[in-house]
């Protein structure tokens, strides 16, 4: 089983997304890590965790797009609400006892991928455009570069 | 059941939020001493204070970044009210007997770390850049939001 290697192929522009995203690529590694240990309380916590992460990334997300008038919006919510019927049902059968760790990082692995570059691609360049950041409106990247700099002890 | 440390990469350079911040980590680890005790009052009581504070916290953050013109203050605004509503579901279960003070302290920990490294750091340049020009105006404007919310 392989690890998602993070690559500039997967960032969308929105630095705040792009986090998220990392950490839900992040949380299936470690599902793929834990998979394969004899530790259900550790692959049960895995798993609870990248579910809360993942309806917190999915309703950031969501109301982005509504904010910025994205057309296609109701579509992109039924793509969340499917997935996260998907994750629950491999949730419920973890409850059941079955190993569901291995096949879930799969199916993660493959749908996030797959959702990022094609589905966020679309709504990202709306979004940057309707709802446009101070700080790359007037400083670029000074901003952030001197706060790093003055303020990260 | 590990405590939370505080380490330097959950600073989001903003003094006043940083303190917050490390208020709601020292409830985060008061709860597991009490968790620890065995004692239901202690931890219904840590819990009650926890919720408090934190929605005094969201209501005092939300306001910074109004302020500062933060663009996705709504989205910030969905995750916190979706946090508040999944902790109010274990305060919930907590009170009808179920004993969910482990798995409560399992996300409050993922949550709180995963928010403050990703989200808040999103909005930080934002606040710390109004805040300069707040500050300039010395009209106690950053004092007024500390009472309202938290006195």
């Amino acid at each position: 089983m392989s690890q998602i290697e993070w690559t500039t192929e997967l960032e969308i522009g929105i630095g705040v997304i792009d986090g998220q995203h990392r950490r839900i690529v992040d949380y299936i590694n470690t599902l793929d890590d834990v998979s394969r240990i004899p530790d259900r309380e550790t692959v049960g916590r895995v798993i609870g965790d990248l579910i809360d992460y993942t309806y917190s990334h999915f309703a950031f997300e969501e109301a982005l797009m509504e904010e910025a008038g994205y057309e296609y919006l109701s579509v992109h919510q039924n793509t969340h609400k499917s997935f996260c019927e998907r994750i629950e049902h491999f949730r419920k059968k973890f409850d059941e006892g079955e190993e569901v760790a291995e096949s879930l990082a799969e199916l993660l692995r493959t749908w996030l991928i797959n959702h990022i570059m094609s589905d966020d691609e679309s709504y990202a360049g709306l979004v940057k455009e309707k709802m446009p950041r101070i700080e790359n409106q007037n400083q670029g990247t000074w901003l952030s570069s001197a706060v790093k700099r003055f303020f990260t002890h | 059941m590990a405590l939370i440390e505080w380490t330097e990469d959950l600073n989001t350079g903003i003094q006043v939020i940083d303190n917050q911040h490390q208020r709601i980590v020292e409830y985060i680890n008061k709860l597991a001493h009490a968790q620890e005790n065995h004692s239901r009052a202690e931890v219904g009581g840590v819990l009650d204070e926890l919720v408090d504070y934190t929605l005094s916290h969201f209501a005092f953050e939300e306001s910074l970044m109004e302020e500062s013109g933060y663009a996705y203050i709504n989205a910030h605004k969905k995750v916190h009210q979706l946090f508040v509503k999944r902790v109010a579901d274990y305060q919930q279960r907590f009170k009808m007997g179920e004993e969910i003070t482990e798995e409560l302290l399992n996300t409050l920990r993922a949550w709180l770390i995963n928010h403050i490294k990703n989200d808040d750091q999103d909005y930080s340049g934002d606040v710390l850049h109004n805040m300069q020009q707040v500050s300039h105006r010395k009209d106690g404007w950053l004092k007024r939001s500390l009472n309202k919310f938290f006195g």
